[in-house]
């Protein structure tokens, strides 16, 4: 029987993931992206405010051998007449997984992008994640203002994560009678999800920190932040999570975009609407569930399992660690049928969040299944729901 | 977009992180006035949180309903 041909856009986590779990004696497996290194994101909070070091690799040495890697950059992929286009030429596939993540965009809330431009941010760039720990530390006091710019935000605890950690840093330099700390969200509470919100919430109020909800932010002028709902504030140094849309790359048909250019996919078998072969992978998606690193890799082992004649489901379960700052820490854990967990902070929480670090790129190759697996089963939301919801 | 009045339909049954209420503002956010936007949600959590929603953004929820396997609630934009 001949190969069957899967070209993977993107080399992200969820792109390696299925590329790796594939078993290359059916398939042929190409992945395209337009860089050829992987950058450890959930890293960038710690360059922001720690000054450490973002991990990267370069993606041809995450990948098996026998997988093809391009760099080549995506310009169409054509569903309807199974071909991908890219700078520097075409890809025919007998199935596509599109993998490919989700990119800030300031330019949708005037006033941003200067911002983003002058003071860096932590979610996209190693070099922006530098500028906000230089910020910070050339901070002498005033008000620092921290929050999500749209709705949608890439690792949903990360926003409440960097207005922690940079009360730790502020209390750590003595300029804590000096700063005000104001936390902005488009949320009616700190987190979304309120389950988890009564475990932080609290964390945020003793620690000083206001929290200003209902803040969609509309624009930026003259150091002042304003929302749609009509509220402003003031600021000196502002740390501000740009609005995140789908990848740049157009498709046949449109409609399988939405109006943020996430891609239409059925929340289980991970399906692109209206095509059997065809998947989208990852934050690239628009299922309703976090845009995490665990999503992408939960999804990448239900579509190789369907590839390779399984059956399987995703259940839209979230593993999502949650720093709290002072070396404590939770996880955001749920799925499409359970409500999230009241996790309680703990050490190892936090300890579990370090040692992903470490783990990560071996991860990719599937090194660590067998614990991932029993990780999973042992933070079962049922399981932990029963033990923790009042 | 069109200048028409749309309705916008957001499917959030399914969503517990980051929950029904992060679909409804990035509704919100897509919509102009005059739109009605209609949420489904398995979260019970979005009754609560429309309401509250919709006091502080001055929109109307013209109803919510307790349906067996979701929670159907239909807002009106009547400020941006």
């Amino acid at each position: 029987m001949e190969k069957k041909r899967v070209v993977i856009v993107g080399g992200g986590a969820g792109g390696i993931i299925l590329a790796n779990s594939l078993n290359q004696k059916d398939f042929d497996v190409t992945i395209l992206d337009k860089s050829d290194t992987q950058v450890f994101q959930p890293a960038f909070l710690y360059a922001a405010f720690m000054g450490k070091e973002v991990p990267t690799k370069k993606i041809p040495k995450l990948i098996k051998k026998g997988i093809k890697f391009k760099l080549d950059p995506v310009k169409k992929v054509d569903l309807t007449n199974k071909k991908v286009f890219t700078e520097g030429g075409e890809y025919a596939y007998d199935y596509i997984v599109v993998a490919t993540g989700t990119m800030s965009d300031a330019s949708t809330v005037s006033g941003l992008k200067e911002i983003d431009d002058k003071y860096g941010d932590y979610h996209t760039s190693i070099e922006n994640a530098q500028r906000v720990w230089k910020n910070l530390n050339s901070f002498k006091g005033g008000t620092i203002v921290l929050g999500q710019a749209s709705p949608i935000c890439k690792c949903p605890p990360s926003p409440i994560e960097g207005v922690l950690l940079t009360e730790m840093l502020i209390n750590r330099r003595k300029l804590k009678d000096r700063t005000k700390l104001v936390f902005f969200t488009p949320y009616p509470r700190a987190y979304s999800a309120e389950p988890i919100n009564n475990v932080v919430e609290p964390i945020m109020n003793e620690r000083g920190i206001q929290i200003m909800t209902f803040f969609d932010l509309d624009h930026i002028d003259a150091n002042t932040l304003y929302s749609l709902e009509g509220d402003q504030i003031k600021f000196d140094l502002p740390i501000i999570i740009p609005p995140f849309k789908g990848a740049k790359i157009d498709y046949e048909p449109k409609t399988v975009l939405d109006d943020d250019r996430f891609i239409k996919t059925d929340k289980f078998n991970m399906r692109i609407q209206g095509f059997d072969d065809a998947f989208a992978i990852g934050d690239a998606t628009n299922i309703p569930t976090s845009k995490a690193g665990v999503g992408a890799h939960l999804e990448a082992k239900i579509v190789a399992n369907i590839l390779q004649g399984k059956e399987d489901k995703f259940d839209g379960r979230t593993n999502c660690p949650f720093d709290l700052g002072y070396g404590k820490g939770t996880f955001v854990i749920g799925s499409y049928d359970q409500p999230v967990v009241p996790y309680p902070p703990s050490r190892l929480n936090h300890f579990e969040k370090m040692m992903m670090e470490k783990i990560y790129w071996s991860s990719l190759k599937g090194t660590f299944d067998f614990i991932f697996n029993l990780y999973f089963r042992h933070t079962d939301p049922i399981k932990l729901n029963k033990k923790f919801s009042k | 977009m069109s200048m028409e009045e749309n309705k916008i339909f957001v499917d959030s049954r399914g969503s517990s992180c980051p929950g029904p209420i992060v679909d409804l503002a990035k509704a919100y956010r897509n919509s102009k006035v005059g739109d009605t936007i209609e949420i489904w949600a398995t979260d019970k959590g979005i009754k609560n949180d429309v309401t509250a929603w919709a006091q502080k953004t001055g929109n109307q929820v013209l109803s919510i309903e307790d349906q067996p396997d979701k929670v159907v609630v239909i807002i009106k934009i009547l400020k941006r």
